[in-house]
């Protein structure tokens, strides 16, 4: 049982990294990759919302959708409890860790854009999860997506150091390439963990 | 209306802007998440692109009549769950009548809910616009997303597979390269098609 | 005060109008597409069972085919296809290197032979651990054993009637589907001796 939790987390991270291997959550990935502190920030509001999404979405599809006959309209309810936990977190924030709000509130309302949370969500009814292993699933996806946008962080500031890039590339090009790079890297994971 | 007009109409212009000005992928750069994944056939990047439409076109259409009704305060959320909505619409039909291609969207069409394009031309255009403008725009914006979608989808199944739309276009001694089916692959096709269509627009960044 | 207790009520009666409008629609829409939706379903089991018996079939024969040749049993807790001749399709699904590899196999329980197998989905890698999917592949399976259960040799190497070619360069994809192939076998096994 920790054994296969484990294995999740660790694919979710490394072999079915949520950025490298299914491309999601890439809108903020492009913005904010251009510095490693906006980058940090952001994974740091995304680990949270993944999470707490994941905390909430599954037992209202699986205790009220699923007996009640309307996984219809799961992808509506799901957007709704996304949009409604970014607003919460943000409120709550404010008013008792007025320090965090500071430091990466700006990219709370973000977030609600962000593809992965509602991707996150998506794949746990897709795959049938339990309750325990989705929620290892969704931090393990949002760990896997703050490695991915810190190291495309990373590696951005740094050629901008010694970079000699053409026009055209600057900005997006850059940041797609340089993904691009650390997905096949990450491909050597293949086979370590399997989802 | 004559054609010499049509240049300066204002029709023109928002079809313009939704097609090439105001290109959601290449100088945006949104979307791009419900872009990439699925575009490793073109297939795939046509039914994607045609649920785009669809979506975008609805809600605009819904939007540009009821402006004037929606309540400020809540409007957001109507666009939310009207852009799910009209999203679980093309889920079933996919599932109905496309069920292969249902399969290999999987989870990428409800995905299209958090397109920015679709929220971002709803709350910018549609909420302000008469009905005929905001159908334009709305379809000149999908149809954007679609050829950039198909673009990327296009290069990545000849190189991939050495098949386009199923049917062998490459020679017998063709080998495939495995990376472009791959997500790496999407990465790079995207970033030279970025670096192209900016060096031809003669545009910087930053 | 007047002016905000309506704006309120209009707000609510705008969005239970809303409400209304799409949640009938989607009714509507689901009502009309969930026949269709199950039907594929059912063609894809049927399909999937029959191709793995070799049995062949059109689109118009399928339905009269299928109950032709196949009869549906629970065993267990399973679901099993079985022939007149004793041959026995099982469905198997399990995960491979990217995802769930999911189809149909079809032995014959006495001898443990295998008749042929279908992959139904698969998310291997395209062009490498995605050619598991291909006829060329699944063929070698066919009159291989299950004695005690299927080996995975390099390509080119499989002798034996328990021996199963891998992909070169897959490796780890025919190694999780052989994996796939032994378990779901075995666990079918027991049931089958059990019962008899």
């Amino acid at each position: 049982m920790l054994a296969s939790l484990l294995m999740v987390f660790i694919a979710a991270i490394l072999t079915h990294n949520i950025a490298l291997t299914y491309l999601l959550g890439m809108c903020p990935f492009i913005s904010l990759s251009k510095s490693l502190r906006t980058a940090s920030g952001m994974g740091v509001a995304v680990v949270f919302v993944v999470t707490l999404t994941a905390v909430i979405n599954w037992p209202i599809y699986n205790l009220i959708l699923v007996p009640t006959g309307t996984e219809l309209i799961y992808y509506i309810v799901f957007i709704i409890v996304i949009a409604a936990t970014v607003q919460l977190v943000e409120m709550l924030m404010e008013r008792f860790f007025p320090v965090l709000q500071v430091a990466f509130g700006i990219f709370l309302p973000l977030i609600t854009v962000n593809c992965m949370v509602l991707a996150v969500s998506l794949f746990l009814v897709i795959r049938d999860y339990s309750y325990l292993t989705s929620i290892v699933f969704a931090f393990g996806s949002a760990v896997g997506w703050i490695v991915a946008i810190v190291i495309v962080a990373a590696i951005n500031e740094k050629l901008k150091l010694i970079g000699d890039i053409p026009a055209g590339m600057k900005g997006p090009g850059i940041i797609f390439v340089i993904t691009g790079t650390l997905a096949l890297a990450f491909l050597g994971f293949t086979g370590v963990a399997n989802i | 209306m004559a054609i010499t007009n049509f240049k300066e109409t204002q029709s023109f212009e928002t079809i313009m802007n939704g097609l090439w000005r105001d290109h959601p992928i290449f100088s945006m750069v949104l979307g791009i998440c419900s872009a990439l994944a699925v575009s490793n056939k073109l297939e795939n990047a046509i039914a994607m692109g045609a649920g785009v439409i669809f979506v975008m076109v609805s809600t605009a259409t819904l939007i540009s009549l009821l402006r004037s009704l929606i309540p400020r305060r809540v409007r957001m959320i109507t666009y939310m769950v009207m852009i799910a909505s009209f999203v679980i619409i093309v889920d079933l039909f996919l599932q109905a009548f496309f069920p292969n291609i249902s399969t290999a969207l999987g989870p990428y069409v409800g995905l299209i809910i958090t397109n920015c394009i679709i929220m971002g031309r709803a709350e910018a255009f549609s909420s302000h616009n008469g009905l005929g403008q905001s159908i334009l725009d709305a379809l000149s914006n999908g149809i954007a997303y679609t050829y950039t979608l198909a673009s990327v989808a296009i290069i990545r199944e000849v190189l991939g597979f050495g098949t386009l739309l199923g049917y062998k276009v490459t020679p017998e001694s063709w080998t495939n390269w495995v990376v472009m089916a791959m997500a790496p692959g999407a990465f790079f096709v995207v970033a030279v098609i970025i670096w192209i269509s900016r060096t031809a627009a003669g545009m910087e960044s930053e | 005060m007047k002016n905000t207790m309506n704006d309120i009520v209009k707000m609510l009666l705008f969005l239970i109008i809303i409400g209304t409008f799409f949640t009938s629609s989607l009714v509507l829409m689901d009502g009309y597409t969930e026949p269709i939706i199950e039907r594929n379903e059912i063609i894809k089991m049927k399909s999937g069972v029959l191709n793995a018996l070799q049995i062949p079939f059109t689109s118009e024969t399928l339905d009269e085919r299928f109950s032709a040749h196949v009869e549906q049993t629970e065993i267990g807790e399973r679901t099993v296809y079985v022939t007149k001749e004793g041959a026995v399709a099982v469905p198997y699904n399990g995960s491979g290197l990217w995802g769930p590899i999911i189809g149909v196999l079809a032995v014959d329980p006495e001898t443990d032979r295998i008749r042929g197998l279908t992959i139904i989905q698969q998310e291997e890698t395209p062009g490498l651990g995605g050619r598991i999917a291909e006829d060329e592949y699944l063929g070698q399976f066919t009159n291989k054993r299950f004695s005690p259960e299927l080996e995975l040799k390099p390509e080119g190497r499989a002798e034996g009637e328990n021996e199963i070619d891998a992909i070169t360069g897959a490796t780890l994809s025919s190694k999780a589907f052989v994996k796939i192939l032994n378990e779901e076998y075995s666990r079918y096994k027991e049931l089958y001796e059990e019962q008899s």
